[in-house]
C-alpha cells in the first residue's frame, strides 16, 4: 500500500493505482473522457490533469512538479525510505489546486469549440460527461467565434449510429474494438480537427466492414458524449425519465451484471454493470437487446385450458383446480416436474419441494433454452448455455447426472410420465419432432410459461409466469456465482410470480408452503443447500457470493 | 568575418562521394576501424559523454546522457536514425543523405557498436526518394564490402540498416511519432514516460539520434574528445555579451534562408551571433533585416534588436528561443510578420497529428484568428485588463497599470497558451508539438504586436516599417527576461 | 451513407517484381504490421493510388484489419485514395518558400491548367481534365536554399519562377 497526500486528505491505496482511481476511492472526482478503467490509456483528452509534488533539491523542500501530469497515467507506488516525500508521503498530488482548475477550464473550452449545441435533442443529455464536467469545471461561456467542423452523421453498423459532431475523439471506442472485442472494425480517418471515428469506407463513403461484432453495443455505453447511440434506444426516452435496477443478464449462463432501465410501461435499455470477476464493464449485444420479449404484446396474460383442442382462457381459481385435480388423482411414479434453467434458484427450490415433499416424486427434471454457440473475444466470453440458472437450478433441484431427466433424458423421461408439470420461462424454444411427440404423449400437462410458446400449445393448462424483470431471486452463474435479480415491472395482465403460482399449487396439494417473499425462500436454502450457506439476499447484494465449492 | 568549418561536409562537394571507393579515398569508414579496434563500447559512450555532444535534431538534449539511460540487459535494442527532416527552414539531413549518404553509415556504425544494437532502421521522410535512393544504394555497398552484415570486419559485431520510408507527415519527426509510424501505425507521438530509450520501438530499448548528431561521431571517435571540445570553446570565453554558461561543442550545421544573398547550408562552430551568420550568408537581401527565426518555424522570433543573440542550445534559451534544428529564416523590411505567422499557422494546423484535445483544436483555432486578422477582420473592440511590463523590482510582471488591447490579440495570445504556456514552459498536450504552435504565435505577436495592430485598425495588413512594427527592447518580454549568465570560465 | 457492403470484383494483387520488394522487405520487422508504409508506398507504385481492393489486400498481408490500413492512409498526405495525375505536382507553400514567391509559381499552374488546388479529400478538383497533373500544396519540402521549388512525382525543381515552371510542364509527355 503506498501512502499518499490527495489535497488535504492522508490516505492509503494499493500501488499502481492512478490518480483517477486513487481520488475515486476518496470521494473525490477528477474528470476524464479517454481514460476507462477497462481500457488502455491514451492520455488524449487531457482532462485529468493534476499537480503532483516533487522534491525540489535547490529549494531543500517539496514543490509543485512543473508540469501538470495525467491522473490515468500517474500511478502510485510505495517509495523507499530515503526518497519519501515530507519523510513519509509516497506521492503528493493535488487536484484542485488553481492550476488544475485552470487547465480544466481550459481543456473544456477547447472540448466545446466544435461541438454543437443540440443537448436539447441528444440521447446522451443527462447522463453526458461533457454536460457533468462542463457544470462542475468548466467557465460557462466560450470564445470560439469561427465556424465549426461539421463531419456528416455515420451508420456505423446494425444498432450504432455516429453523431461524428458531437464526438470528442477520447478512441475510447477504437479501442474497444482493437482490445476487447479484438475486431478492429473502428479507426480515425483523416488527421488533425479533421479527426473521425470510422469504419473502412471506401472514397464514396460504402462500407468495407460493419460494425457488427457481438460485443459492439459497448462502444455506445462508453462513448462519454452522445455521438455513439444506439438505435435501438435512440430517441425513446430521457435518460431521467426512466428508473433503474440493479439485475443479471438472462441471456446466457455468464451471468453479465447489468442495470434495467424501465418505465411503466415497459424496459427500455440494458446496460453493463462492473463485476471483476465476471463480465468485467461488458456484456454482449444478445444480451443487450434481447429484453424486447418482456414487453411484448403477445406475452400471457392470463391462465389458459385445453378445449375441444384449443387453449382458451380461463380463470386462476378454475386452472389452478383443474391442476389439483389432475395431480391428486395421479399416482406418484407417474409424475414429473420438470423445472427451468431461466427459473430463479427461488422457484426451482420451492418447485424441488413440490415434486419430493408433496407430490413424492424423484422424476425430477431441467427444461430450458437449446445451446447456442460459445464466442471467445480476447477479454470477453459468451457462453454457449444460453440459460442464466443451469447451475443453480440443478443445484436447487438436487438434480444428478444419472437419474436427473435433463438434456437427451429430458423426453424420455416426459414420455415415460403420465402427469406432467413443465416451467418454462424461455423467450423462444422450438421442438423437435422427438419433444413433440413426448409431450404428446402426456396424460396431463402443466406449461408454466411466458408466451403461448411450441410448448404451452401441447398443454392442457397453462400458467402464466414472469420474466427476469418482473421477479426477484437469484441467479448461479456457470462459474459459481449467485447473483441478484430484481423486480422492475410488473407481470402484464394476470401474470403471476412464478414461485407464487408454484407455492399456491403445493398449498393446494396439502404441502406446508408459506413464504412472503423470494428472500425467505433463499434463507432456507443457504440452511439446506450444499455449498450456499452465504446466498441469502442479503449477502448477495449488488456484488454476488461466490459458492463455497468454488469453480466447477 | 567568421569563417566555416567544415567537418560533416568537408567532401561534400566531391564528385561520386556517394560511392563507396571514392568515400574510402576521403578516408572514409577509417574512424569506425579504427574504434572498433581502439575502444570498447563503453568507453565510446564515456566520450560521447564527454564531448558534449547535444542532439541536432531540435531539442538540444545531450547524446550521452540519453545512450546512459538505456537498459543493457533487454534485448534487442533498436536505433532509429531520424531523417525526417521536416522543420520549415532546415535541410541539411537532405545533402548528407542525397550527397554522402556512406558518412551517414558511419555514424550510425559507431553508434550501433557502442550500444550493442543490431538493427537500425533510418526513418527518412518519403519527399526524400533522391535520399532514399543513394542511401539504400550505399547501404548495399556497405553490404558487399563487409560494413554491414554479421560480423563485420571480423570484430562480431553484427548490424542490419533498413531505410523505412515516411508519407508526408512532420508529426512524424517527433522521436516517438516516428516509432509509431515505423510500428505501421499513424504518427501519433507516444505519452512520455516511458521514454524511447527504455521503452521505444517495438516496445525495446531505442535511441532516435538525427542525421546530423550521427554524422558527428566518426570525427568525435576518430579525432577524440579535446580535439571535439574544443571547437566549442571558439565562442566560450571570448565575447562577454551574453556569454555560454556552458560549452557548446563541435560543429552546426546551420540552414538559412529567407532573405539573404547567400542561402544555403553553413558548417559553423556552435555560438556564433545571428548577426555574423547572416554576413557569412551573404548579407540580407533588401534593406535590413526585420525578423529572424533562429531554430525552424517552431522557434520564438527575433527582432532585429536581438541580432547579437548567439545561435548555439544554451544561449538561445536564455532568450527565451531555442535553435532547434537549426534552420534560420531571414525576413527583411518588405514582409509583413502577420502575413508570415499566417503561414506558419496554416502549416501546423494542417500537420498537427490531431491525438490530443489542445492542440487537436486550438491549432486551427489560432490559426483561423490570425486570418481573421490578415483578412482585416480582426475585432476591435478594446477592452482593459493589466499593463505587464517592467515592474517594481525590475523583475517582468503586472505593472499595476490599466491598458487597452484588441480583443482578437488577447484571444490570440490566450488560446496560444491554453495549448501551451510559453511563459511558464508547460504544456497541455502530449508532445511538444504544442508549444512549437503556441511559441511563434505569441512571440511573434508579442514582439510585433504594433503590426498586429494596424492589420485590426486598418482592416488590412499593413507593413510598417522595422522600427515601427517592433516593439523596443524594453517593452520586449523576452529582451527583458533574458538570463545574462556569468562569463564562462574555461 | 447506406450500409450495403462494398463488393470488391477484382482483388488487388502485387505484381512479380513488387511481391519480390514485398518479400524481401516484411522480413526487416519483427511485426508485419511494420511494414505498412513501405507496403502501401509499393501498391500505390503499381497502381496510383489506394482503393478499397489494395486495402483489403494489404490488411491481409500485414494481418491487421482493414481499418487500420484506410487509417493509416488518410493520415499521411502522401496517399491517395482516389486516381491522381499521371504527374502530381507539389507546389511547397511554407515560409521560407513563400518568402521567395512559390505564390507566383502556385498561380500560374492553376492558370495554366484552368484547375484549383487538390485537396486530401478532393483530389479531382486539382487535376486536369486530361488526367495528367494533379495539383497539390505541399508543406516544406526541406529545400529552402534553393526556394521556391516544386516536386514532380520523385523529381524535385528549384529556383522556380513561372516561365521555368513552364518549360519543365511542357517538358512533360
Amino acid at each position: 500500500m503506498a501512502f499518499i497526500k490527495l489535497n488535504d486528505l492522508e490516505v492509503e491505496v494499493e500501488d499502481g493505482t492512478n490518480i483517477i482511481e486513487a481520488a475515486r476511492q476518496n470521494g473525490i472526482e477528477v474528470p476524464h473522457y479517454c481514460y476507462h478503467p477497462g481500457l488502455t490509456r491514451p492520455a488524449n483528452c487531457r482532462m485529468c490533469l493534476v499537480e503532483p509534488h516533487v522534491f525540489f533539491p535547490p529549494a531543500g523542500q517539496v514543490v509543485p512538479d512543473r508540469q501538470l501530469a495525467t491522473g490515468c497515467t500517474t500511478t502510485v507506488r510505495t517509495a523507499p525510505p530515503d526518497r519519501k516525500l515530507d519523510g513519509k508521503y509516497d506521492f503528493i498530488v493535488r487536484t484542485d489546486s488553481p492550476r488544475v482548475k485552470q487547465a480544466r477550464e481550459d481543456i473544456l473550452e477547447f472540448l466545446l469549440v466544435h461541438h454543437p449545441l443540440d443537448c436539447p435533442v441528444c440521447d446522451q443529455a443527462g447522463e453526458c460527461d461533457l454536460q457533468d464536467f462542463s457544470f462542475n469545471h468548466g467557465s460557462g461561456k466560450s470564445r470560439y467565434i469561427e465556424v465549426k467542423n461539421v463531419p456528416p452523421k455515420k451508420d456505423l453498423g446494425p444498432d450504432v449510429l455516429l453523431y461524428s459532431t458531437r464526438c470528442i475523439v477520447c478512441t475510447r471506442c477504437i479501442r474497444f474494438c482493437d482490445e476487447v472485442s479484438g475486431t478492429g472494425e473502428l479507426g480515425l480517418i483523416h488527421r488533425g480537427s479533421h479527426d473521425e471515428i470510422d469504419i473502412p469506407r471506401d472514397h464514396n463513403g460504402s462500407p468495407l466492414r460493419l460494425l457488427d461484432n457481438k460485443l459492439a453495443g459497448n462502444v455506445v455505453d462508453i462513448c462519454p458524449v452522445g455521438a455513439l447511440t444506439s438505435k435501438d434506444f435512440l430517441f425513446k426516452s430521457r435518460p431521467w425519465f426512466m428508473k433503474q435496477v440493479n439485475s443479471v443478464c438472462p441471456g446466457c449462463s455468464v451471468g453479465c451484471n447489468i442495470t434495467v432501465d424501465y418505465k411503466e410501461d415497459g424496459l427500455y435499455r440494458i446496460q453493463p454493470r462492473f463485476h471483476e470477476d465476471i463480465n468485467q464493464h461488458w456484456m454482449c449485444d444478445d444480451g443487450r437487446l434481447g429484453y424486447h420479449y418482456v414487453n411484448s404484446e403477445d406475452r400471457l396474460k392470463i391462465p389458459m385450458k385445453q378445449v375441444d383442442g384449443e387453449l382458451v382462457p380461463t380463470s386462476w381459481a378454475d386452472a389452478l383446480n383443474i391442476i389439483t385435480e389432475k395431480f391428486s388423482e395421479a399416482d406418484p411414479g407417474s409424475i414429473a416436474v420438470i423445472g427451468s434453467a431461466q427459473g430463479t434458484n427461488e422457484e426451482n427450490y420451492l418447485l424441488g419441494k413440490l415434486a419430493r415433499e408433496v407430490l413424492k416424486t424423484e422424476s425430477i427434471g431441467l427444461f430450458g433454452r437449446e445451446p447456442g454457440e460459445e464466442h471467445k473475444f480476447p477479454q470477453f466470453t459468451i457462453d454457449a448455455d444460453k440459460n442464466p440458472n443451469t447451475r443453480g437450478a440443478r443445484d436447487m433441484l438436487r438434480l444428478d447426472d444419472e437419474t436427473a431427466l435433463a438434456g437427451d433424458a429430458l423426453w424420455g423421461g416426459i414420455a415415460n410420465a403420465k402427469v406432467v408439470y413443465l416451467v418454462s420461462g424461455a423467450p423462444e424454444r422450438s421442438l423437435d419432432d422427438t419433444a413433440k411427440k413426448a409431450l404428446e404423449s402426456t396424460d396431463f400437462l402443466v406449461v408454466q410459461d411466458i408466451f403461448e410458446s411450441d410448448v404451452a400449445q401441447l398443454a392442457d393448462v397453462v400458467l402464466p409466469g414472469v420474466t427476469f424483470a418482473e421477479k426477484d431471486g437469484s441467479f448461479t452463474n456457470a462459474k459459481g456465482w449467485v447473483q441478484r435479480i430484481h423486480h422492475a415491472v410488473d407481470p402484464p395482465g394476470e401474470a403471476r410470480t412464478d414461485w407464487e403460482i408454484i407455492q399456491q399449487l403445493a398449498k393446494r396439494l396439502g404441502g406446508e408452503m408459506d413464504y412472503h417473499f423470494a428472500g425467505e425462500i433463499a434463507m432456507e436454502i443457504a440452511e439446506n443447500v450444499p455449498d450456499y450457506q452465504d446466498a441469502t439476499h442479503q449477502k448477495i447484494g449488488d456484488g454476488g457470493v461466490k459458492l463455497a465449492g468454488g469453480d466447477g | 568575418m567568421v569563417q566555416e568549418r567544415r567537418i560533416l561536409y568537408e567532401h561534400l562537394d566531391v564528385p561520386d562521394i556517394n560511392t563507396f571507393d571514392v568515400f574510402r579515398q576521403y578516408d572514409g569508414y577509417k574512424h569506425f576501424e579504427k574504434t572498433i579496434q581502439e575502444y570498447q563500447p563503453e568507453e565510446i559512450c564515456d566520450m560521447v559523454m564527454k564531448s558534449g555532444l547535444k542532439g541536432r535534431g531540435g531539442a538540444g538534449f545531450s547524446t550521452g546522457l540519453k545512450w546512459s539511460f538505456v537498459p543493457r540487459d533487454i534485448e534487442p535494442r533498436y536505433l532509429c536514425c531520424n531523417a525526417d527532416e521536416s522543420e520549415p527552414g532546415t535541410f541539411s539531413n537532405r545533402y548528407v543523405l542525397e550527397r554522402n549518404p556512406h558518412l551517414l553509415i558511419e555514424g550510425i556504425l559507431i553508434c550501433c557498436y557502442a550500444m550493442g544494437i543490431s538493427t537500425a532502421y533510418v526513418y527518412i521522410r518519403g519527399e526524400f526518394t533522391l535520399g532514399k535512393r543513394m542511401l539504400d544504394a550505399a547501404i548495399e555497398e556497405a553490404y558487399q564490402h563487409g560494413y554491414l552484415g554479421k560480423n563485420i570486419l571480423g570484430s562480431g559485431f553484427d548490424l542490419d540498416i533498413y531505410t523505412h520510408p515516411g508519407a508526408g507527415a512532420y508529426i512524424c519527426g517527433e522521436e516517438t511519432g516516428l516509432i509509431e509510424s515505423l510500428e505501421g501505425k499513424r504518427g501519433q507521438p507516444r505519452v512520455k514516460p516511458p521514454f524511447p530509450a527504455v521503452e521505444g520501438l517495438f516496445h525495446k530499448p531505442t535511441v532516435v539520434q538525427n542525421v546530423e548528431t550521427l554524422c558527428n561521431l566518426p570525427f568525435l571517435m576518430g579525432n577524440g574528445v579535446e580535439w571535439y571540445t574544443d571547437i566549442g570553446r571558439t565562442y566560450a570565453d571570448t565575447r562577454a555579451n551574453p556569454p555560454t554558461p556552458d560549452p557548446n561543442t563541435g560543429t552546426k550545421l546551420y540552414c538559412i534562408s529567407g532573405d539573404v544573398n547567400k542561402p544555403g547550408v553553413y558548417e559553423l562552430d556552435l555560438g556564433l551571433s545571428a548577426e555574423e551568420l547572416i554576413e557569412v550568408a551573404g548579407g540580407v537581401k533588401g534593406e535590413r533585416v526585420k525578423a529572424v527565426i533562429p531554430g525552424g518555424s517552431s522557434a520564438p522570433i527575433l527582432t532585429h534588436y536581438e541580432l547579437e543573440c548567439r545561435l548555439d542550445f544554451t544561449s538561445l534559451t536564455l532568450w527565451k528561443s531555442m535553435l532547434g534544428s537549426g534552420g534560420i529564416i531571414v525576413m527583411n523590411e518588405t514582409r509583413n510578420i502577420v502575413d508570415c505567422l499566417l503561414n506558419i499557422m496554416k502549416f501546423y494546423a494542417h500537420e498537427s497529428c490531431g491525438q490530443c484535445t489542445p492542440c487537436r483544436w486550438g491549432t486551427p483555432w489560432v490559426r483561423d484568428i490570425v486570418q481573421r486578422i490578415a483578412d482585416g477582420e480582426g475585432r476591435q473592440t478594446t477592452i482593459q485588463r493589466p499593463k505587464f511590463g517592467v515592474a517594481e523590482g525590475g523583475r517582468w510582471g503586472d505593472t499595476g497599470e490599466m491598458e487597452e488591447v484588441y480583443e482578437d490579440l488577447d484571444l490570440l495570445e490566450s488560446v496560444a497558451n491554453n495549448i501551451a504556456n510559453v511563459d511558464t514552459m508547460t504544456w497541455n498536450t502530449i508532445c511538444v508539438f504544442g508549444i512549437a504552435v503556441s511559441w511563434p504565435a505569441v512571440s511573434y505577436l508579442r514582439k510585433f504586436r504594433p503590426e498586429f495592430e494596424a492589420a485590426i485598425r486598418e482592416g488590412k495588413l499593413v507593413t510598417l516599417s522595422v522600427e515601427e512594427a517592433t516593439v523596443p527592447p524594453e517593452e520586449n518580454y523576452a529582451y527583458q527576461q533574458r538570463i545574462v549568465p556569468q562569463l564562462f570560465e574555461a | 451513407m447506406s450500409n450495403e457492403l462494398i463488393q470488391i470484383e477484382t482483388p488487388f494483387q502485387f505484381s512479380d517484381e513488387n511481391q519480390q520488394e514485398f518479400d524481401r522487405l516484411i522480413q526487416w520487422y519483427p511485426v508485419k504490421e511494420a511494414a505498412m508504409l513501405p507496403t502501401l508506398h509499393l501498391a500505390q507504385k503499381q497502381v496510383g493510388y489506394i482503393s478499397p481492393a489494395v486495402m483489403e489486400h494489404v490488411a491481409a498481408l500485414l494481418e491487421v484489419s482493414v481499418m487500420k490500413v484506410k487509417d493509416v492512409v488518410t493520415f499521411y498526405p502522401m496517399f491517395f485514395e482516389e486516381p491522381v495525375g499521371k504527374y502530381v505536382i507539389r507546389v511547397c507553400y511554407t515560409l521560407p518558400c513563400a518568402l521567395r514567391d512559390c505564390k507566383l509559381v502556385l498561380e500560374h499552374i492553376k492558370q495554366k491548367f484552368e484547375i484549383d488546388v487538390a485537396s486530401e479529400t478532393d483530389l479531382a478538383k486539382g487535376t486536369t481534365s486530361d488526367g495528367k497533373f494533379t495539383l497539390l500544396k505541399s508543406e516544406c519540402l526541406a529545400s529552402c536554399d534553393v526556394a521556391p521549388v516544386v516536386m514532380i512525382n520523385d523529381d524535385l525543381y528549384k529556383n522556380l519562377t513561372p516561365q521555368k515552371m513552364d518549360e519543365i510542364l511542357d517538358s512533360l509527355e
